[in-house]
């Protein structure tokens, strides 16, 4: 049971760092008023970019850098098609959703056959010795990936740089009344370029840490719908990163646990078999891997029938596009 | 040296884009996808001649092609009617497994002559689809959730039940591998003679003719439109949107969910786990395209018919993936995202030296 | 083209700027003193916002130059404008209603806490310290990645109490009232020492007492050597204001006078273009029937604020109940109450008897009611929509558009066609194929109008129906809204026209704060009064309204208003 726990929340910190930077990244994004539906096809290409990288040069850091690189190079795209088309951007990021799912499969055929020494755990520079000795939590904090920590670390970095300095002001400002940044001498575009690209970056960075160091191998579709969960998570997070921080974590754990109960084989001795069967349906691998989904939607609907229209937390301006000589 | 640009909103879109715009959208998407071909060592005019003009040189290929539109059309229509509400159906993915599960749970459980199979087989996909429908558009009319992002979770989830029940309670065929029972004979579609394809083609076509009076001709298909191009001032004249809402989402659902059964009961006679190669996804860019009516669609259908049996053709001659197909798929939509812009504005570009006046304006009507 | 040397501070020669099937501004002239009040007057649609905006550099002019304190400038983005000592207070205020007052003011100057060591010596915008190139890079990171609060609140506090404005800069702008957001676009400009300051249609949102303190702190802004632009399209404001006045119609330069020279009367005739009647000819009719009765109304707005808080109201057969208010206060949410459009909290509304409070639109619009919403764009029609779909869209269930199963399209044709007909919408070459938002302003709004009342409703409910509209379209809407009254139509006349109420009502009520204030007919009424009741009934003071029968016209604010809410999302995210 105790190895079970520690199990639980080690995985479920590695599979909440996906959900926490990629979160993080769409946050901002949205924020300064652009939604970004490509975020699944961005991790997807994030990931193979840095598992191809990583099969040939052996360093999955470089790999990493590369899925960054990935994750950027989509959202231009993005970015260049809604803020200076100025097109529609749900069509736009399903459409690079498709276009990520779509390359990702077809060139990645060739890779499913590679295995990779990927991002190993790590410890903690000088302290991590000393934290790993903590009974039950140390090993499962304080071992794991770096990017774990990057993760960690980005959460209280992204909230500094939104809340706490001028460039957070204008690109909120962006997000939430563009023309009256225009009109206060804020790049409009400029900002909304910068926002998109960092988003993209750090859906690549979220690919990269999926397929480098959670779980190390590449198949068609390895993020399996995750990118779609990610902006479920930032509405219901009400575009907060420390709200945000939670319900990726919540995700993480639902994965891990799904993960498990494989292993184990719930019954409930003596009791009468229906019982037995309604347990061993909840808990057959294919069903546990549905409540994700279910239950972000039902806490999506949740949060959204009870918000008060008046005092909405969505950017303003989020889903329009902004042009200085709208007639 | 300073780059100007300078857009200007156009007041009439010029005749020959307007008309053309749908076939360079797709030209264009080939000659960018022809690049993944020759990365793969494949020679693009080879691969394209395989792709669209092979299939129709059989009785063979055509039947192929005619029975590979059925899905997508019906998908197709599962998304162009919640579009004309101005609504998003990107999950018609999970409409379309949970009527293939319903329908092919109805064939291999339920002793009838095919007469009655079929139909029964056909309302039981629809019914579950509409409800996996249902559920996006209820939220959505209730309460403003995003449509986007339910019917494309719970498409996931659905998804994720087909490979349960495939491995579970529908579980059928030779040792322990994750198929259901085949279909028995009567409930399987029968073929058309003339055309060789199966009667899920008459079911398509049928819907699309459906749709079509429905959207055109209908009030309540005026009240779609209407509502679709401006949901407040709809509201204001008196249209209920709360029932158009769901009403769309529910008749996409049906239609996706028959899209699916269609698809088991007419090609692969049982279910087996991700077993639709992306008709859902496929179906948004036809709805895209067609999205001025029924009829367009079915015309887009077609074309992305022709595409897959073209993809699945050059994976087998050619070895290459037929994602190539997604990766079409997509460009289609980015040129079509493009074409719109270019078919809004007018595009001119200054080029400035330093602190001086432009030297040469230059003007361009293509991007920037 | 002249080649003189400009003389005065601010020189605009020659202005031309096109949009689509419009010349906006045709070679227009303006040149302004320092330290003068300088008005710009002119219709809607004049030109006046467009070159001004082009002065703050929000727009691109075509041709044309422009000349401060004798140099000339380029204008291409409002920073410039800014950095060249330009400030703008915009009609529909440019604040971030989530933020608080000081983030407003600093937004886009990337201040630090160092740049506040000597608030005293605080360079004005677009004059840096010269350090080296590694200075400058430091303080632009710097000032991306830090903000400070504390400096700048304190200099607001202080320019907030030496022109007596009472604001606490660290409120979200979503809490204060109107006349204070006001303040705080004020606050923007003095912030960064401008020396010209445009306003564009200041006293639009404001009660005549706050404009009247507006006209103080102007004053003395002029006195200290800021030279002022102010916009407006009220003649005795202009005349009350300003030192001189230029005047615009149809986008061309008609005039520079002095305002001590000119009468009201003259500025008119400049601004209209020929002599202008301001007498319509109203019948005596008889009132019949109680049509619409509502008691104890309540409502809120898009903030989920109490709007409305307890009217009682009657339309009866045959007469016009004309809403009179400074917008704000709750009219738009009880003409939407009315219609069915908005959730009553509490009340009653009875059509002929039946009761039909909180019932779908579609039963008030059964029932015989009809409504023009005050934005046509938004709620009126759908613009990408032919004609043909958008006329019949009230009376398609009726027999006479169904065909068997089927809608008739011939006869929404028809019908189209019989309401452009009578309701002489321009520009229409066929109902099927033109998209309505293609159409003019004005006769977008004659279409809506027509649509409305060619179906003879029992009860029209007009949310400010000329609005936007140029003068021929607004004689027209007139005429028909007094002919509909004459043959037995009850209407609810909603309107900033103040002028429009008179002219047009047979009974007027006048709303403060969600409630009805004072009731009266136009010939009882005194103008001062309803003045004054607009604004919760106060005696201290001057009003700032002119008591020699002048016109007064107060513009709407609501379009800004809901946006300023930020509840604009639609309902694709939440």
């Amino acid at each position: 049971m105790v190895s079970f726990t520690a199990g639980m929340i080690d995985a479920t910190i590695s599979a909440g760092t996906i959900f926490i930077i990629a979160a993080l990244g769409e946050i901002i994004a949205e924020r300064a008023g652009i939604l970004n539906l490509g975020m699944e096809g961005m991790m997807l290409v994030g990931a193979l970019a840095g598992y191809a990288t990583t099969v040939i040069t052996g360093d999955p850091w470089i790999g990493l850098i590369v899925a960054i690189i990935g994750g950027i190079a989509m959202s231009a795209i993005h970015a260049f098609l809604c803020i200076s088309l100025k097109s529609d951007q749900v069509i736009s990021g399903v459409m690079l959703t498709l276009l990520g799912t779509g390359l990702t499969t077809y060139f990645g055929v060739e890779w499913t056959q590679y295995s990779i020494d990927g991002i190993q755990k790590t410890t903690i520079p000088v302290i991590g010795q000393y934290l790993l000795e903590i009974p039950l939590l140390g090993p499962a904090l304080f071992r794991n990936p770096p990017t774990d920590y990057i993760a960690f670390l980005l959460v209280p970095t992204v909230w500094y740089l939104l809340f706490r300095t001028n460039l957070g002001l204008e690109l909120m400002s962006v997000g939430e009344d563009p023309e009256t940044a225009d009109t206060m001498g804020v790049s409009v575009f400029r900002l909304r370029y910068l926002a998109v690209l960092i988003g993209g970056a750090l859906a690549g960075l979220a690919g990269g840490h999926l397929s480098l160091a959670y779980s190390q191998i590449w198949t068609a579709g390895l993020t399996a719908g995750r990118g779609w969960i990610v902006v479920a998570l930032v509405i219901f997070a009400r575009w907060r990163p420390l709200y945000a921080v939670a319900g990726a974590y919540l995700f993480g754990m639902l994965e891990a646990l799904q993960i498990r109960i494989q292993s184990l084989t719930l019954t409930i001795e003596g009791a009468p078999e229906i019982v037995n069967t309604i347990i061993s349906f909840f808990t057959h691998p294919e069903i546990m891997s549905t409540y994700p989904y279910f239950i972000t939607v039902a806490i999506l609907a949740i949060t959204v029938a009870r918000s008060e229209r008046g005092a909405s937390a969505v950017p303003s301006a989020l889903l329009k596009s902004y042009s200085r000589e709208m007639d | 040296m300073n780059i100007d640009v300078d857009l200007t909103a156009r007041k009439e879109v010029p005749r020959w884009l307007a008309y053309s715009s749908s076939v360079l959208t797709v030209l264009a998407a080939l000659a960018v996808s022809s690049l993944a071909l020759i990365t793969l060592g494949v020679d693009p005019i080879a691969g394209y001649t395989t792709m669209f003009i092979t299939p129709w040189t059989s009785q063979f290929g055509i039947s192929n092609v005619l029975e590979k539109t059925v899905p997508l059309l019906l998908a197709g229509l599962a998304v162009y009617l919640p579009l004309r509400a101005g609504l998003w159906n990107i999950g018609a993915t999970g409409q379309i497994y949970i009527g293939a599960i319903v329908g092919t749970w109805i064939g291999i459980n339920i002793a009838l002559p095919s007469v009655a199979l079929i139909p029964l087989m056909l309302l039981g996909a629809a019914v579950g689809g509409a409800l996996w429908g249902f559920i996006p558009g209820y939220l959505r009319a209730k309460w403003d959730v995003n449509e986007i992002i339910v019917s494309l979770l719970i498409a996931y989830a659905a998804i994720r039940i087909n490979g349960y029940m495939v491995r579970g309670p529908m579980q059928g065929g030779a040792g322990n591998f994750p198929v259901s029972a085949v279909l028995p004979d009567p409930a399987q579609l029968p073929t058309i003679p003339i055309l060789d394809a199966h009667l899920g083609v008459l079911v398509a076509l049928l819907a699309a003719i459906v749709v079509y009076v429905f959207v055109q001709m209908t009030n309540v298909g005026y009240e779609i439109t209407y509502t679709g191009s401006n949901p407040d001032a709809a509201r204001q004249a008196g249209m209920n949107s709360f029932f158009i809402y769901i009403m769309v989402f529910v008749v996409g659902g049906a239609l996706g969910g028959m899209a699916g059964l269609i698809e088991i009961a007419g090609i692969q006679d049982r279910l087996r786990p991700d077993f639709s190669p992306g008709y859902g996804f496929t179906a948004i860019v036809i709805a895209l395209l067609g999205r001025d009516s029924a009829a367009k669609v079915v015309v887009a259908a077609l074309f992305f018919g022709l595409l897959f049996v073209g993809g699945n053709s050059l994976e087998i001659n050619y070895d290459v993936p037929a994602a190539l197909v997604d990766v079409i798929q997509a460009l289609i939509i980015l040129f079509l995202i493009t074409a719109e812009f270019v078919k809004n504005f007018e595009v001119d570009v200054t080029l400035e030296w330093g602190e001086t006046e432009p030297v040469s304006p230059a003007t361009a009507e293509e991007g920037v | 083209m002249k080649q003189e040397a400009p003389e005065s501070f601010l020189e605009m020669r020659g202005i031309v700027k096109k949009f689509p099937g419009v010349i906006a501004n045709d070679h227009v002239d303006l040149e302004v003193e320092k330290g003068e009040i300088h008005g710009l007057l002119g219709e809607n649609g004049a030109g006046k916002s467009t070159l001004m905006k082009i002065l703050y550099g929000l727009y691109r002019k075509d041709a044309g130059d422009v000349y401060l304190d004798g140099s000339r400038i380029e204008l291409e983005s409002p920073q410039q404008a800014i950095d060249a000592g330009i400030g703008m207070v915009h009609q529909h205020f440019m604040l971030i209603p989530k933020l608080t007052v000081t983030e407003n003011v600093i937004l886009g100057r990337r201040e630090t806490a160092s740049s506040f060591a000597d608030a005293d010596e605080q360079p004005k915008d677009g004059e840096h310290d010269s350090g080296g190139i590694l200075t400058q890079s430091l303080d632009t990171l710097r000032g991306l990645f830090t903000i400070d609060h504390e400096g700048p609140r304190d200099r607001i506090a202080d320019l907030a109490s030496e022109y007596g404005f009472g604001i606490d800069p660290t409120e979200k702008v979503w809490q204060l009232e109107v006349g204070e957001q006001q303040r705080v676009e004020i606050l923007k400009a003095l912030y960064r020492d401008v020396d010209l300051l445009i306003l564009d249609e200041p006293t639009a949102v404001l009660t005549p007492n706050e404009a009247s303190r507006l006209f103080e702190t102007l004053e003395k802004l002029a006195d200290n050597g800021l030279s002022i632009i102010f916009i407006t399209h009220k003649l005795y404001e202009a005349k009350q204001i300003t030192d001189r006045v230029t005047i615009l119609r149809d986008g061309e330069h008609i005039g520079t006078v002095e305002t001590e020279t000119v009468t009201e009367a003259d500025l008119a005739e400049m601004m209209v273009g020929h002599e202008v009647l301001f007498d319509i000819e109203k019948s005596e009719t008889e009132v019949g029937e109680p049509r619409l009765a509502a008691e104890n109304l309540h409502a809120l707005d898009e903030r989920n604020l109490p709007a409305v808080e307890g009217i009682d109201l009657e339309i009866n057969e045959g007469e016009i109940v004309g809403i009179a208010g400074v917008s704000g206060n709750g009219q738009k949410e009880l003409a939407e109450c009315l219609v069915g459009v908005r959730e009553t909290t509490e009340g009653t509304i009875r059509v002929n008897g039946t009761d039909l409070t909180n019932a779908h639109p579609r039963r008030f619009i059964e029932a015989g009611i009809s409504f023009i919403p005050e934005d046509r764009l938004k709620y009126g029609l759908a613009p990408e929509l032919s004609i043909m779909h958008n006329g019949p869209v009230k009376e398609y269930r009726s027999e006479r558009f169904q065909s068997g199963p089927f809608l008739d399209w011939e006869e929404m044709a028809n019908y189209s066609e019989e309401i452009v007909e009578e309701y002489d919408v321009r520009g229409i070459d066929d109902v099927r194929k033109m998209e309505a938002g293609d159409l003019s302003g004005g006769n977008m709004q004659k279409l809506i109008v027509g649509r409305e009342i060619y179906r003879r409703p029992d009860i029209l409910v007009a949310n400010q129906p000329t609005r936007g509209v140029d003068v021929g379209a607004i004689e027209s809407i007139r005429r028909q809204l007094l002919e509909q009254r004459d043959s037995g139509m009850g209407i609810l006349l909603v309107s900033e026209d103040l002028d429009e109420i008179f002219d047009l009502s047979d009974r007027i009520l006048v709303v403060y704060e969600g409630a009805v204030v004072h009731e009266t007919t136009p010939e009882a009424a005194d103008r001062r009064e309803i003045g004054l009741k607009m604004t919760g009934g106060s005696m201290e003071g001057e009003s700032a309204m002119a008591t020699d029968g002048g016109r007064s016209s107060l513009l709407d604010h609501s379009n800004r208003q809901s946006r300023e809410d930020g509840s604009e999302s639609g309902g694709d995210l939440t």
